[in-house]
């Protein structure tokens, strides 16, 4: 049991199903510390991954690219540029590759994190997506089944979004609101969760 | 552009994001840009043989995303790699990243130059932070030349950095342009007023004041650029006079009469000038002058014949 282009496209779909749900609920997350274009990105991305879905390759490096690729082709927000760096740095990992152990999970998306660091220039501990992404890499170490992944990866989404509840925004727009921030989530660390949420159901 | 120039440029792409040569060269480095709209012949009136071979085009002053970056790689790749010549602009240099990362993964070797002359953008400890102004003309040139002349990709990427580390522009404004999307001036300005400084969008410059002579102003300039390099008795430059879109070249060659002879009585010599509309922003009125210092690699390859209806040979 593996992740292929496959599992990939069957995951696209399940996300593609939820987004327009998910969408209005990020735009105004957004809308209240950004820009407010959180949920376009995510709603005009996954639709058009769905609809090149069906031409990626089975190499799944490729795949995760030609993922990249169709999310910068709608989307030039700093959010939907973040998303297509992390899914090429997860793609270079899994280049050549037909299908990639699931034990190999939390190692990708280290690789998605690091890239995103360097391309966005946030850092651990700013109340960010990335403070989500950290909690799930530790929390899926172990796991080496998509259930056991899911479960993990969730809860430790949804304890990131906790921890940083009362701490300020450090980057990005949101941090011109400072301390107004305390008590408020942060738009990408939601949207990291209902993603996660996206696969509850097995 | 394409209807004017059939010989020369034929639009391609998914979306009809690039512009390139009508044929594709054969078994050489590639070399291709890419950037906004608003700066004509900035960036994709260059392409041609001996300079670009494809460029990718965003909306007016705005990169064009990563998809038709690469499709100019793809273009531009015979084999033997593909350098990307970039303005320093968050968004170009953001989306030429990733270009360059998707076209190594399609085994298309790459390299960037980040071109940043405008000495009035940051100083010179800071000169990487610097954007990118007309000086992207004479790296075109250097880097299509040296691509022609049959240069791997690490000798062309190292003529085209030489370039861009020998390339010195500032610009002066006496009116701004309008963003079509926003609908009004980018900056305002008096009548009677100028500003050393200004960027190719609009950004703000290093000081404004009152309307002066052609001679004077020229001075401001040359003293500028001169204070970020000194120029001396025997060095050997080229120099772009240009106009930023509505000047009368009438008035270009005025700064240029000035130039001329501060070069002369500094013993600089002067090879290859350019005085024309190279790298424009719309209707904005203003000049720049660029100045590239020459060893006898740059002004061998200066001289390399380049054709594209923007490129004087001289």
């Amino acid at each position: 049991m593996a992740l292929t282009t496959e599992t990939l496209r069957r995951g696209i779909a399940r996300v593609q199903s939820k987004i327009d749900t998910i969408g209005p609920e990020m735009n105004e997350l957004d809308g209240r510390l950004g820009d407010g274009d959180l949920g376009v990105t995510l709603i005009n991305g996954f639709h058009n991954m769905a609809k090149v879905a069906d031409t990626l390759p089975d190499d799944v490096g490729m795949a995760l690219f030609g993922c990249a690729k169709a999310m910068t082709q709608v989307s030039g927000s700093s959010f939907g540029t973040l998303m297509a760096t992390a899914l090429m740095a997860a793609g270079k990992q899994a280049k050549g590759e037909s299908d990639v152990e699931w034990s190999r999970f939390p190692e990708l998306l280290a690789s998605a994190q690091e890239a995103m660091i360097l391309r966005g220039g946030a850092s651990l501990g700013d109340k960010t997506l990335l403070d989500s992404t950290d909690a799930v890499i530790a929390a899926t170490r172990e796991q080496n089944t998509p259930n056991g992944l899911q479960e993990a990866a969730l809860k430790a989404a949804s304890d990131a979004l906790d921890a940083f509840r009362d701490k300020p925004n450090r980057i990005g727009r949101a941090r011109i609101f400072g301390d107004r921030t305390i008590g408020m989530d942060d738009p990408g660390m939601v949207a990291f969760l209902r993603l996660i949420q996206c696969f509850d159901d097995g | 552009m394409c209807l004017a120039y059939p010989d020369v440029y034929a639009v391609d792409g998914e979306t009809a994001r690039i512009l390139r040569r009508t044929r594709a060269a054969k078994g050489k480095v590639g070399v291709v840009s890419g950037g906004g709209f608003g700066h004509i012949p900035v960036f994709a009136g260059y392409v041609g043989d001996g300079l670009l071979d494809a460029c990718a085009v965003g909306d007016v002053f705005a990169s064009p995303d990563m998809n038709p970056m690469l499709e100019a790689v793809r273009f531009a790749d015979t084999g033997a790699g593909v350098l990307c010549i970039v303005g320093n602009y968050g968004g170009d240099r953001m989306n030429f990243d990733m270009t360059c990362e998707m076209a190594e993964m399609e085994d298309i070797a790459t390299a960037r130059v980040i071109v940043s002359d405008d000495v009035a953008s940051a100083g010179p400890d800071e000169a990487e932070k610097r954007r990118g102004v007309a000086g992207l003309v004479y790296v075109f040139k250097i880097a299509g030349a040296a691509a022609k002349a049959g240069m791997d990709l690490a000798a062309t990427t190292a003529a085209a950095q030489k370039a861009s580390n020998a390339c010195r522009s500032i610009g002066v404004a006496m009116s701004s342009c309008t963003v079509p999307q926003a609908g009004k001036p980018t900056f305002e300005i008096g009548d009677m007023e100028i500003e050393i400084g200004m960027g190719i969008h609009g950004e703000p410059g290093v000081w404004r004041g009152p309307l002066q002579p052609v001679d004077a102003v020229t001075d401001t300039l040359l003293d500028h650029l001169d204070r970020d390099r000194p120029l001396g008795q025997g060095d050997r430059v080229s120099v772009l006079v240009n106009g930023l879109g509505a000047t009368p070249v009438e008035e270009l060659f005025l700064i240029y009469r000035r130039l001329h002879k501060r070069m002369s009585n500094a013993g600089v010599e002067i090879v290859h000038p350019m005085v024309g509309n190279y790298a424009t922003s719309m209707e904005m009125a203003g000049a720049s002058v660029t100045i590239m210092k020459l060893d006898g690699e740059l002004e061998q390859l200066l001289s390399v014949p380049a054709d594209c209806p923007f490129w004087r040979n001289l």
